[in-house]
């Protein structure tokens, strides 16, 4: 899997929010395209597939501190982990800018 | 992943709480009329959202559901006599009618008139689609009940099923609209393995879905909320410049639909909680064009799709979790996915895995989850805004049910729900 700072493709696509984000790594690519995603996100089903995006970085990154040996990254990936956590909470009380700014500490 | 509180307000469903509250505002599937098949026959108990409840057929033929439990000393009207318009306990002889109505309450003096003043609970009903119906909301708040294309073809276009499952409703729902398991746990290892036999095979069976999974094991899945619920898009790939389209309808409070591929029976599921750690199975398998046909009806008997066979009594499934759902290793190592036989039985066992209530903050959920995070986003906003007093759309409006499943094939500049319009409104 494309770990962080490999996976270049993602923040200069077009931003649709009816679209789900790939999420196959929590690079800051991949953070930017979220994010860019949760600024433009009003609906129910925007919110809905945001949600899905920080369930699936909050899953990678739990996977990542699972199984990877210890590493000088451990306390990022920790942080980011915890505000995956919180974004996703904050998009489930439909406050989708807020959880981008959680995400933007991360960039 | 949810919060252990949402997932607490998702998954309780006991009078006074908000999912309960919820629940109660929609008419739900109680039991089948061949449980009570004629005037003053045996009582049968029926368990719905944490209520201990008895179901009677009086003497001119209409259904009661009232409490299980008199209310004199709290004995179980289950040993009653069922006589001449109403269920009498046989311990003091206090007797009910359809409507709890106290009618006779021969140990007291007649004098103090208790009887005329005493109800018991008692819930409506009504005969519709081949079920009992009950509404177990307020009275002032009786929905209308859903204009369900199943429950409205004739009885020879219809087959329906009860199943007694050991999870909580929600867990079953989810089981219903996750797409992405049926190329996994309801798998041949011909086809999880694409052995050559099986790209055979499926050239020349001519149905769609097993053509375009296997063109396309990792599809894509859109979500729409609409007036009913939720319509569920998930896309694969197809030849040229066209998408392979599944639609699955969640309809609220707790009702799904398998995309229907036109010619063949639709299928469908009800998910009534019958307490928070278990619920009712309700399946249903129609054809909108004519009785269903002899190839239905043997993959009915045979249980390979979603019926499966019940205790008649109990509705236990006879392979049921006490039995490890009869599985079968060496079928398992040669022949498919599970080593168990049938869809439906491998729903069961593996929903049932993940105990009564699974733990929803321990989830590791990805993208392909999107239907499950919307039907929860969706029931929980719904739970919400009735305790906030906001009373339940659907719940008023029987007609948004006219709808059905569909599979098809569409070009990739085409909206799915543009596309779909005229083969997702139901006919009958």
């Amino acid at each position: 899997m494309a770990r962080n700072g490999q996976h270049r493709e993602a923040a200069s696509r077009d931003v649709n929010p009816d679209h789900i984000v790939s999420v196959q790594d929590f690079s800051r690519d991949t953070l930017r395209n979220v994010i860019a995603h949760l600024k433009a996100s009003t609906s129910f089903e925007h919110l809905v597939y945001r949600e899905a995006e920080l369930d699936a970085i909050w899953t990678i990154t739990g996977f990542f501190l699972a199984n990877e040996l210890p590493s000088r990254r451990d306390d990022a990936v920790k942080r980011l982990h915890a505000g995956a956590q919180k974004a996703h909470d904050l998009v489930a009380d439909r406050r989708p800018e807020a959880a981008a700014t959680v995400l933007e500490a991360f960039l | 992943m949810l919060s252990i509180e949402e997932n607490n307000l998702l998954t309780q469903t006991d009078p006074g709480k908000p999912a309960g509250q919820y629940f109660r505002r929609f008419w739900l599937p109680a039991l089948l009329p061949t449980e009570v098949p004629n005037p003053d026959c045996p009582p049968v108990r029926v368990r719905l959202l944490g209520e201990d409840l008895l179901a009677f057929r009086d003497t001119k033929g209409r259904v009661g559901l009232i409490d299980e439990f008199c209310p004199h000393r709290r004995a179980s009207l289950f040993w009653g006599r069922n006589e001449e318009w109403g269920l009498r306990c046989v311990y003091h002889g206090w007797k009910f009618d359809v409507n709890g109505t106290c009618m006779d309450m021969p140990n007291e003096p007649p004098e103090y008139g208790f009887g005329n003043k005493l109800r018991t609970t008692a819930y409506p009903t009504r005969e519709y689609g081949g079920l009992v119906w009950t509404y177990l909301g307020p009275p002032e708040h009786e929905p209308e009940l859903p204009k369900l294309e199943w429950a409205r073809v004739a009885d020879n276009q219809r087959y329906m099923s009860k199943r007694f499952q050991e999870t909580n409703y929600l867990q079953a729902i989810e089981g219903g609209i996750d797409s992405s398991h049926s190329n996994f746990l309801h798998a041949s290892l011909d086809a999880f393995r694409v052995t050559d036999s099986y790209v055979e095979k499926v050239k020349n069976s001519g149905t769609l879905r097993a053509k375009y999974h296997l063109l396309d094991k990792a599809p894509r899945f859109t979500v729409k909320k609409t007036d009913y619920g939720l319509v569920i898009g998930v896309r694969r790939n197809a030849e040229d410049d066209r998408y392979y389209w599944r639609l699955t309808q969640f309809l609220l409070p707790s009702h799904t639909m398998i995309p229907y591929e036109k010619g063949l029976a639709i299928h469908g599921h009800c998910w009534v909680p019958r307490d928070d750690q278990t619920c009712w199975v309700w399946t249903i398998s129609w054809n909108p064009e004519g009785p269903l046909s002899e190839e239905e009806w043997k993959t009915i008997r045979d249980e390979t799709f979603v019926h499966a066979q019940v205790d008649p009594v109990t509705f236990r499934p006879v392979r049921n979790k006490a039995n490890q759902y009869l599985l079968n290793r060496e079928k398992q190592r040669t022949a498919n996915m599970t080593g168990i036989h049938g869809f439906a039985s491998q729903d069961q066992a593996i929903q049932e895995s993940m105990g009564p209530i699974v733990d929803r903050a321990r989830e590791r959920l990805g993208t392909s989850d999107t239907a499950i995070i919307a039907a929860r986003r969706l029931l929980l906003q719904e739970i919400r805004d009735l305790a906030e007093g906001r009373e339940p759309y659907t719940a008023r409006h029987g007609d948004v049910y006219w709808v059905r499943s569909a599979s098809l094939l569409l070009k990739r500049d085409v909206e799915f729900d543009e596309g779909s319009r005229e083969l997702t409104k139901a006919e009958v």
